[in-house]
């Protein structure tokens, strides 16, 4: 596999600020790349210095073995990009703006494809000003699309989106990454990165932390696995505590929460246990530690501040 | 690409209806209000009938919704809106974009300037003795000054609000105090020496002398050279403040 984007030793000062500290990294064609972390993290700044929006005090970046930074206007042609807020003149129709972006490039897909591939078909004669907001960043991801791109950029795709907005995104997205395009997506949700990400980069300070798949990044970190069980009867509750499980508990209201790496010899026990004292387990659940679990251990605070 | 960014613009503008109401409704109100209140008064010092002397004067009040007052609120509102932004990322050349605006806003401002004449003419019998070439000529020069002005007013302000609100009070001082509802002769002095160093004032004796008389553009080269030097002055001064974002 052939690096789409290479990144080496970025960086870029505001003032005292550095907002991005020597960072590198390649995505390889195909690829979906996460980039996680907290507003702030630099996320934003390094993509758009790979978008051209941005001028790097140092570092190299090349699309598609192009120099963005000498080359800006023929990346221009080889990049889709989704910003973080919609921006779009309110008074043209969902067809027409894509119309317009599509006779900005040398390279088109035709509109009814891209409105399809994007759910807007029904949209199509509606005014920008009429969407909603799932519907706004569906049609900018339509617009994204509209070079058939070698690179695709989705800054903070989902932010601001109810939750049923958020899935129909995801959904697009993951249609996307289906098609084998290149996709390198920012967000400070780790559900997203989880979900549609093969690899993440998690950055903290404007440095990379940690670079692999979410499930390497999740086992590396060496974190617990969580077993739930949902109000336990108060004689269960006190033959846990006393028996010798490989856990650590700990108690969050009613809930009672097992913290573990040996997962399946927990679980035998409890059943066990349960068993041998005609307890039914009603309600207990198993949680792999999540990417936020992962922020959280790196840097001993919340991805979301 | 040109071409396709003037329709473009030229789209946008049909759809906005503050817009529409600004360039072409509210000049073609004023024509109308003042021919019907004037009828057949005459301004014996001037030798002209009142709403002779008036029709120039809303043909620069037009020229300044336009130049002015749509240039200003509508730039910066697209530039608060990151339009611009998500634009520079396509191969779309900027002073593309820049051109489109401004063929459309020249556009406009020859379709007010025929549509006022037309319904000057016809509704309340104007004599129209001057030469038409040079009244499209200082059309044009009014029309580089007040976009200049605009753009000067979208560098010095940041946000679309401002934006709005500022270019409405330019555009209210450039029109009461420009002599174009009444002659500035009956301004007192202090009044009147502020009034003659305007851009609207002077244009508008420019175009009164070349369109309704037959004065001739010699006869009025102080006046045009006040208007030159703020097109001058105010373009130099845009594209200096000149911002994208």
């Amino acid at each position: 596999m052939s690096a789409v984007v290479e990144v080496r030793n970025l960086t870029k000062r505001y003032g005292n600020l550095v907002a991005v500290d020597g960072i590198s990294f390649s995505v390889a064609e195909g690829e979906v790349f996460g980039v996680l972390g907290p507003n702030g993290a630099g996320k934003t700044t390094t993509v758009e210095i790979i978008e051209g929006l941005r001028k790097p005090d140092s570092g190299e970046v090349s699309v598609c073995g192009i120099d963005a930074l000498r080359e800006p206007e023929r990346i221009k042609e080889l990049i889709g990009v989704q910003l973080q807020a919609t921006s779009l003149y309110d008074q043209i129709r969902v067809k027409e703006a894509v119309d317009l972006f599509g006779g900005y490039y040398r390279k088109t897909t035709p509109t009814a494809t891209l409105l399809e591939e994007v759910s807007l078909e029904d949209k199509r004669d509606s005014y920008v000003s009429q969407l909603s907001g799932g519907q706004k960043q569906r049609l900018a991801l339509a617009l994204a699309l509209v070079n058939d791109p070698a690179a695709l950029f989705l800054d903070e795709p989902t932010t601001g989106l109810d939750p049923q907005a958020r899935r129909s995104v995801w959904g697009t997205i993951a249609g996307l990454r289906q098609k084998g395009k290149t996709i390198i997506l920012t967000t400070h949700y780790m559900e997203e990165a989880q979900e549609l990400c093969r690899r993440v980069a998690i950055m903290d300070k404007g440095r990379i932390i940690a670079l692999d798949t979410p499930g390497a990044l999740i086992t590396g970190a060496g974190l617990d696995s969580r077993i739930e069980i949902d109000r336990p009867p108060e004689a269960l509750r006190s033959l846990l505590k006393q028996a010798l499980l490989p856990v650590t508990i700990t108690e969050d209201g009613e809930r009672m929460l097992l913290h573990t790496k040996k997962v399946s010899q927990a679980l035998k026990e409890i059943t066990r246990i349960a068993d041998e004292h005609d307890i039914d387990l009603e309600s207990i659940s198993v949680q792999k530690a999540t990417l936020e679990d992962v922020f959280l251990a790196m840097t001993g605070r919340q991805l979301r501040e | 690409m040109l071409l396709r960014q003037v329709r473009l613009e030229t789209r946008l503008f049909l759809r906005r209806k503050d817009d529409l109401f600004w360039t072409l409704a509210f000049p073609l109100f004023f024509i109308v209000l003042f021919g019907m209140i004037y009828q057949d008064m005459l301004w014996e010092d001037l030798g002209l009938r009142a709403i002779e002397y008036i029709l120039p004067g809303i043909i620069v009040m037009a020229l300044m919704t336009s130049g002015i007052m749509a240039t200003a609120s509508g730039f910066a509102e697209e530039r608060e809106k990151g339009i611009y932004r998500r634009l520079a990322l396509t191969p779309l050349k900027r002073h593309t974009l820049l051109g489109g605006q401004l063929i459309q806003r020249y556009i406009v401002i020859l379709v007010q300037t025929i549509l006022l004449l037309i319904v000057g003419s016809l509704a309340f019998s104007i004599r129209i003795e001057g030469n038409l070439f040079w009244a499209w000529m200082v059309v044009t020069l009014g029309a580089l000054c007040f976009l200049s002005i605009g753009f000067l007013l979208t560098g010095l302000i940041k946000t679309a609000r401002a934006a709005n609100g500022i270019s409405m009070v330019v555009f209210f001082m450039l029109m009461f105090l420009g002599g174009i509802f009444f002659p500035t002769q009956m301004m007192p002095d202090f009044l009147r020496s502020f009034s003659n160093a305007l851009p609207s004032t002077n244009l508008n004796d420019v175009l009164r002398a070349v369109m309704i008389t037959d004065l001739g553009v010699g006869n009025v080269w102080r006046e045009l050279l006040v208007v030159g030097g703020w097109f001058a002055g105010s373009l130099a001064l845009a594209v200096r403040l000149f911002r994208w974002e």
